[in-house]
């Protein structure tokens, strides 16, 4: 059916379509977030080769200053990885034939305690960052 | 002041890439359903326009199209249900168009014919008596046995849509509707299938499919439960060649 295919723009289209879709198509989305993330951090990471200074100045740029936008990256980026988590573990219950008749109620479920658990790590990463012992 | 005419913004199609949209006026109060909106264009403002129908009473599976953004059957699709006045009628995606809302529904009955849908036996050739079943045993896979071939949830599918290789919805569901069946002893057979490349792994639960079921006959399900299945043969199958191997 090539002439009849939405491709993967498809797998965005959101209109008309149930939760299951939604879980679905922000699965592949979170994914490719954290999967873009890994290969930054890796780059950032790399810095490291260039010695200690090269690398503290690089991540006090990321951090600092009018680049303090990195601090909100890093919690939607929180946001992604326990969305996806959360998402991941329904999906492995489910195609092991666990709950699928609820699966939409374990959707919810999965992602509510996900979204509190982010909260809670949130709340202690920020206690951290203001103590200054993460710095 | 609601009108008295839904707005029918029908995709007209050549088959040859040029597409436009037709608008046409169709009187509220002789209308119920979106087929019949269609069969009163046809009979008395367009003859040319072609859409497939023939039950009207969502048992044949011929009137699939997507109406108003969703695929649905145009016969049990109320058009007051709708809450709009302007109807949107489009071929289902995911086939290649013929005509105007006609589809090449060819490419789905392929997929389900790959599933080997049928009842298969190792004594063919022996048994010459009625196959008994108990209403518990016909109750396993009722469900499953009440698909139309309607093609609805493979225009659903997001990964048909990306993947044509893939098996589909309706052809797995068939799959795991013999392989529940007491009668049948193929189900080694479709498990090899269904669980091979264009099979259950490439479906990611999106459960579109069981959304525009007009059978509620959860696709997305059998998937899982068959996907379930498929792992167990394929271990079997494998700790079975390590034996040999071994031998």
């Amino acid at each position: 059916m090539p002439g009849g295919n939405t491709g993967i723009i498809g797998w965005f289209n959101f209109l008309h379509k149930g939760i299951g879709f939604f879980a679905y198509a922000m699965h592949r989305i979170s994914g490719i977030v954290i999967v873009l993330y890994l290969y930054l951090h890796f780059f950032v990471l790399s810095n490291l080769l260039r010695g200690g200074v090269t690398f503290n100045s690089l991540i006090t740029s990321f951090t600092y200053g009018p680049y303090d936008i990195f601090i909100v990256m890093d919690i939607l980026l929180s946001l992604v990885i326990f969305y996806h988590g959360a998402n991941g573990i329904r999906l492995m219950l489910n195609e092991a034939g666990l709950g699928l008749k609820h699966h939409k109620l374990l959707f919810f479920v999965f992602e509510s305690v996900a979204m509190i658990l982010m909260l809670l790590f949130l709340y202690y990463a920020w206690q951290v960052l203001l103590s200054g012992a993460g710095v | 002041m609601p009108s008295e005419n839904y707005v029918f913004d029908i995709e007209r199609n050549d088959g040859k890439g040029s597409i436009r949209h037709d608008r046409f006026q169709v009187p509220k109060k002789k209308i119920s359903t979106v087929l019949e909106g269609l069969t009163y264009i046809s009979e008395n403002l367009d003859g040319t326009l072609a859409f497939r129908h023939s039950c009207r009473m969502e048992i044949c599976g011929s009137c699939s199209m997507s109406i108003n953004g969703k695929p649905r059957m145009a016969c049990s699709t109320i058009a007051d249900s709708l809450n709009s006045e302007v109807i949107r009628v489009s071929p289902l995606p995911h086939y290649e168009v013929i005509k105007d809302l006609v589809v090449d529904i060819d490419p789905f009955f392929e997929k389900y014919k790959s599933v080997k849908p049928y009842i298969i036996r190792k004594d063919e050739e022996e048994h010459n008596k009625e196959l008994l079943q108990t209403p518990e045993q016909f109750k396993l896979y009722e469900q499953y046995s009440m698909c139309i071939k309607c093609g609805l949830c493979l225009a659903a599918c997001p990964i048909s849509g990306s993947d044509e290789n893939y098996i589909g919805p309706a052809a797995l569901a068939a799959a795991l509707r013999y392989n529940l069946d007491s009668r049948d002893q193929g189900s080694n057979v479709r498990l090899d299938i269904t669980g091979g490349e264009n099979g259950t792994a490439l479906c990611h639960y999106a459960g579109e499919c069981s959304e525009v079921c007009p059978k509620d006959v959860d696709p997305s399900k059998a998937i899982q439960i068959l996907r379930r299945s498929g792992i167990a043969h394929e271990l079997k199958q494998f700790f079975r060649r390590e034996k040999d191997a071994r031998r």
